[in-house]
């Protein structure tokens, strides 16, 4: 399938707009629909970037939530079961299309990339660099603690004692510390590559808006738009 | 150091512990949807559990506006995550008040240290503010969302704006307990391995 490579710029504006629109609570069925469209488009993205595996993911556990949301729970559904229930498929619908634009956003985005995207939108150093880091992190962190977890199932300790305080202790520790070694490599490596120079930057990376970009911003500004007529004006 | 510009490794300091502080707040935040209650909890939970990394933090900076940069970062990544701009300037605030008290003691005395990681742990009070602010409209928008009555009762019986000023407080209170609690365990395991 064709690839389409989107700027920076536009994820972030994606980003924005996705979050908003989120952010509002959905009632009426046109409201879900919007909702809906907007988060069909980050997984379809996903597809031409041949991201299938999670695409496929995503959109399952996006759909289940729904219909259970529709279907089989109502206010009057009380009890701890469907409290449960209702609180996961809650977060998963409320919050599903955030993190589906975001992950995309993270997977598909070099941090060169986001960092001229950055300079060119005349970001201070001070954000964008701490802002790449933290993106670039949330991979690493889960990898880590995979690691971590691992470990601790080799020595057989599974849930430390059963104290709460040592469950938090033997997973964040070891953690802190990966992160902090990790943290020193990464600030060795910026600082060979000239990060921090008191030179502007150069980038291998030309940007440019292209149809794909304008398209999609286009796209997304009719939908906030809408959602915002119905939602407030109307 | 006379040199009080912030270099590029302290700006990835930053970024790695934000990750971190929000990693730990997204597990919190997790078990929220269990019990309403524990949302209210979160003030005790996430300035506890965070401290340990934060203090971690706090022996890493030697300038001003890096506890800054991390609470602009938090209010982004608060946007995104959908919790709405109403607790971002709150969140700012906090962030640069902390700092700005950290630094009369050159982010040395622990004192200060456990004070201003108190301020910034208000910055948890800050996500519920759509629920105090909207109250009516928030709790009609979850109950049309699907929340369960039983739910926001006792979602709005925990937070409300009465309560917020005890959430506050318990906050700030947690933040500075946890600040000690952060620096007994970062001791324990880090001061006498020689990371900081």
């Amino acid at each position: 399938m064709m690839k389409i490579s989107l700027d920076p710029r536009t994820k972030l504006f994606m980003i924005f707009a996705v979050s908003f629109i989120v952010m509002v609570n959905a009632v009426t069925p046109f409201e879900w629909g919007i909702r809906i469209a907007v988060t069909l488009i980050p997984i379809l993205l996903m597809i031409t970037e041949g991201k299938y595996a999670s695409a496929f993911r995503f959109s399952l556990l996006y759909a289940a939530a729904l219909i259970l949301l529709k279907f089989f729970i109502s206010s009057e559904s009380t009890g701890f079961i469907s409290a449960f229930l209702v609180g996961y498929c809650g977060i998963v619908a409320q919050f599903m299309p955030a993190m589906i634009t975001a992950w995309y956003v993270i997977r598909t985005t070099k941090i060169g990339e986001f960092m001229s995207a950055m300079q060119k939108m005349h970001v201070p150093d001070g954000i964008s660099i701490s802002l790449a880091v933290v993106m670039r992190f949330f991979p690493t962190i889960k990898e880590e603690y995979g690691s971590i977890c691992d470990a601790m199932k080799m020595r057989g300790i599974s849930f430390g004692g059963g104290k709460v305080t040592k469950m938090i202790e033997y997973r964040m520790i070891p953690l802190l510390f990966s992160c902090v070694s990790i943290g020193e490599e990464l600030s060795a490596a910026a600082v060979t590559r000239g990060l921090g120079a008191p030179v502007k930057r150069s980038s291998p990376y030309e940007l440019r808006m292209k149809a794909a970009d304008i398209i999609t911003i286009a796209v997304f500004t009719v939908f906030t738009g809408l959602f915002i007529t119905v939602k407030y004006i109307r | 150091m006379n040199d009080n510009k912030l270099k590029a490794k302290d700006f990835i300091t930053v970024g790695i512990f934000t990750a971190l502080l929000f990693v730990v707040e997204f597990a919190c935040g997790m078990l929220g949807f269990i019990h309403p209650y524990i949302v209210a909890s979160y003030v005790v939970m996430i300035p506890l559990v965070g401290s340990i990394p934060m203090m971690l933090f706090y022996t890493k900076i030697e300038k001003f506006g890096m506890i800054t940069i991390m609470s602009v970062l938090l209010a982004i990544i608060m946007f995104v995550t959908g919790m709405g701009w109403l607790g971002a300037p709150l969140i700012i605030a906090a962030g640069v008040i902390a700092d700005l008290i950290a630094k009369k003691s050159n982010y040395k005395s622990m004192k200060a240290i456990a004070l201003s990681h108190g301020v910034f742990c208000l910055w948890v009070c800050a996500n519920y503010f759509p629920v105090i602010v909207t109250s009516e409209s928030y709790r009609k928008s979850l109950i049309d969302g699907g929340y369960s009555m039983e739910y926001c009762d006792n979602l709005f019986r925990a937070i409300n704006s009465k309560t917020i000023i005890f959430l506050l407080i318990l906050c700030f209170v947690f933040g500075v307990i946890g600040a000690y609690v952060g620096k007994s365990v970062v001791k324990k395991h880090f001061e006498k391995a020689g990371i900081v």
